[in-house]
């Protein structure tokens, strides 16, 4: 406790020093303090800043905007329907299925995520040299497979009959595919999936926010008697917070789009797995089977609802846009 | 105010803009184009012989031939034409759909893309046995033609049935009780397999179970609880509580060490060189089919099918382009060059169907051929045409449902309620009215 205290009593805080994303109006306006330096600050922002707003626009605000619109269509699409298509998109018996898979997926893989990325961060950290380096590499190169190449080697590691992990799942009592592969185990499955797909990428993010913390800090803790555990649990866990909100924010955004595994897997084991088994695979669904548009937009707004909502929980808890200031 | 008002405007220009189509009839679109005689045609892999072949046969017409993804269930297919409706352009001339429930979609009023071949293909159609066409014939229209017939017939091993002294059953009864005496007698030997998505054709459909009696475009009859529904439901949870039913799809590669294991099972046609040669290699001589399984308490014997090719052809064509696809039309139905030649299916057409039975004969490969012959032509005739292919897909329940369940080892009991509240529901969020009346 007396080193933690002794920490917070450093001139400089944690956050000020560690923050990933210093602003550039504001540097100048603290140099300079002519009018036009602080005009040319602004020009520069709104320079840097009009791409995104840009992008933003097209791939972001314009299609919500349609998809709100569309989804206030009634079922014909000749008209005002009211909240029609949301009822339609409730009562569906699918609807809430659907995000329980997702939420027990989410439930299982973001804490095996964090605690996973953290724990390897932290030991790559205290690594110093080369044996470091190498093992960042190491963990990032499972993420180097990404997408349906990732997939296909997945295919391979569940099926006992060619995996490498068989004696695994001759463990669990499975000899087929569609034995390890029932529902039931999907989002084990998958959480083990996504976590090799990530897990890589989010250690190299880690390491360096861990760099990023001034060698003064760590001296500082050293000299108060802090040993190695300490000094990560006490000094560099709280000091990287925004980098981790930062994973759960895109890795539970991630998480309510699934779409791609479960598909894909419910071809592989001939229709084992529901082809509606996320809610994102249930609007595709509403979109390109049952050719209900606004049921498809409706869909969308409430996963962009439901995401939004989340996404500022996180933000606000972990303090990932904070100044510090 | 501002972005009410701007929203207000966007919503009426949205509405403006969709307001303006009202629904169109199944005969030529208003929007159909003449390409002066190029054809565009969409096929399966395996069948791209029967347009190579049609080149051949007319090589005045030009054909582009596009090879589609042929995995039964895929939705990407769908999901295209959907797209070309709202471009109002890219549709095939003509299509082999990789699944029959496809035509569910294709027909349905909202892509509404075959066209119907009543009057056009009057000639083609009366050459079917009425039994095969009937899922074609789509409120009184016939919006497609039927590529092979795939009846189910009751398959079995002779030599094995031989070495234990059985008969092959005739009776769904028969089937039920030789299946237990074989669980007792033979542990390890299966007589049927229960995960693939045909299985409820195979069971369901047989037994004249309403899970797909469409009665109109909105509206649709499923009763599980009909007694053609309940006597299977008895019989399988019979043989899977004996462990007599394997819970794997007969596509499924753990299948494959099953099949040599298979002593009788209802199956399509096609299961004789597709499965038992190609699939589970068991030797030549050895397979046998018979007359298809029948219920004791039905007047008249009823089979069921499992796919067998369904081609539709565009409503977005006329002229050159229109009478070219008919011609296309005609000759994947009819020609021996295709059907007898190439094609691995028993023809639709009923007049192809000896022709190529005296080709089949020649590969020497099922024990004893006249007696199969004689099933599959019987079996052709006798499908219950009162189940229709539906836009919610019971097979794709089925699998997602019963074969779960049935691979974690739960009762068939505990599946057939799942199954039932899913194909329900499935219907319903299709926008179909369901009716339980028995």
């Amino acid at each position: 406790m007396t080193t933690y205290r002794s920490i917070q009593t450093e001139p400089w805080t944690p956050r000020h020093q560690v923050h990933p994303q210093p602003v550039p109006a504001r540097k100048v306006r603290r140099t300079g303090k002519t009018g036009r330096a602080v005009r040319t600050g602004r020009r520069a922002a709104a320079v840097l800043v009009l791409p995104y707003v840009a992008l933003l626009l097209v791939g972001g605000l314009v299609p919500a905007g349609y998809a709100v619109v569309k989804s206030l269509q009634n079922e014909s699409e000749t008209g005002f329907g009211g909240i029609s298509s949301y009822q339609r998109v409730v009562s569906d018996l699918r609807f809430a299925e659907t995000f329980g898979n997702v939420a027990l997926t989410l439930l299982i893989w973001l804490p095996l995520m964090l605690i996973g990325v953290v724990g390897l961060a932290l030991l790559v950290d205290a690594s110093p040299g080369r044996f470091g380096t190498t093992m960042r590499f190491i963990y990032y190169l499972p993420g180097a497979l990404a997408g349906v190449a990732n997939f296909m080697l997945w295919l391979f590691l569940l099926d006992p009959g060619q995996s490498p992990i068989a004696f695994l799942w001759h463990g669990f009592g499975y000899g087929t595919l569609n034995e390890v592969a029932q529902p039931g185990n999907l989002p084990y499955i998958l959480a083990a999936m996504l976590f090799f797909q990530g897990a890589g990428t989010w250690v190299v993010v880690l390491s360096g926010g861990l760099h990023s913390i001034p060698d003064h800090v760590l001296e500082a803790a050293r000299i108060d008697g802090a040993g190695a555990w300490d000094t990560a649990w006490r000094v560099k866990l709280p000091m990287i917070r925004p980098w981790l909100g930062y994973l759960t924010l895109l890795n539970l955004a991630y998480g309510f789009q699934l779409f791609l595994e479960p598909q894909v897997l419910s071809q592989v084991t001939h229709g084992l797995i529901a082809p509606q088994w996320t809610p994102n695979q249930l609007g595709f669904s509403y979109a390109y089977q049952i050719l209900d548009t606004p049921m498809a937009a409706a869909m969308s707004v409430i996963l962009l609802a439901i995401t939004l909502g989340v996404g500022l929980l996180v933000v606000r808890r972990s303090g990932l846009f904070d100044d510090g200031r | 105010m501002l972005r009410r008002t701007g929203t207000t405007i966007a919503l009426l220009a949205l509405i403006g803009l969709t307001a303006c189509k009202g629904p169109e009839g199944t005969g030529t679109a208003d929007d159909a184009t003449d390409s002066g005689g190029r054809i565009t045609v969409w096929v399966d892999p395996p069948r791209l012989p029967a347009v190579n072949a049609f080149q051949q046969a007319h090589p005045e017409i030009p054909v582009d031939v596009m090879t589609i993804n042929g995995n039964v269930g895929s939705t990407e297919l769908q999901q295209k034409f959907v797209l070309f409706n709202q471009a109002g352009t890219g549709w095939p001339d003509a299509i082999f759909f990789p699944s029959n429930d496809d035509i569910a979609w294709a027909a349905n009023s909202k892509i509404n893309y075959v066209r119907d071949l009543t009057d056009d293909l009057a000639d083609v159609i009366a050459q079917y046995a009425p039994s095969s066409i009937s899922q074609c014939r789509i409120d009184g229209l016939f919006r497609c033609l039927r590529n092979d017939a795939a009846p189910d017939v009751l398959w079995y091993d002779k030599q094995l049935m031989a070495a234990w002294g059985y008969q092959p059953p005739t009776t769904w009864e028969d089937y039920e009780k030789l299946s237990l005496r074989i669980a007792a007698e033979h542990p390890g030997y299966v007589t049927g397999f229960l995960g693939d998505a045909y299985a409820p054709d195979r069971y369901l459909w047989a037994s004249g179970c309403p899970t797909n009696d469409r009665l109109s475009e909105r509206q649709v009859h499923i009763n599980l609880g009909d007694p053609r529904c309940t006597r299977v439901r008895d019989l399988l949870d019979h043989l899977v509580a004996a462990d007599v039913v394997s819970p794997a799809g007969i596509f499924s590669p753990d299948a494959t060490a099953l099949g040599k294991r298979l002593v009788m099972s209802p199956g399509a046609v096609w299961w004789g060189s597709f499965l038992f040669r190609d699939t589970w290699k068991v030797p030549p001589g050895r397979i046998a089919a018979a007359a298809p399984l029948r219920w004791t308490a039905d007047p008249t014997p009823f089979t069921s099918s499992e796919g067998g090719g369904l081609w539709g052809f565009s409503r977005h064509i006329k002229g050159t382009q229109l009478q070219n696809t008919l011609t296309f039309a005609r000759f994947v139905a009819t020609d021996p060059r295709w059907q007898v030649d190439l094609s691995v299916g028993l023809p639709g057409v009923g007049p192809l169907q000896q022709p190529w039975l005296t080709r089949q004969r020649e590969t020497g490969y099922l024990a004893d051929f006249d007696a199969a012959a004689a099933a599959f032509v019987l079996a052709s005739t006798i499908v219950r045409p009162e189940r229709d292919y539906t836009r919610y897909n019971t097979g794709t329940v089925w699998t997602h449902t019963v074969t779960p369940a049935l691979t974690s080892g739960r009762s068939f009991a505990h599946a057939w309620t799942v199954f039932g509240e899913r194909l329900v529901g499935e219907a319903r969020s299709f926008g179909y009215t369901v009716h339980n009346s028995a």
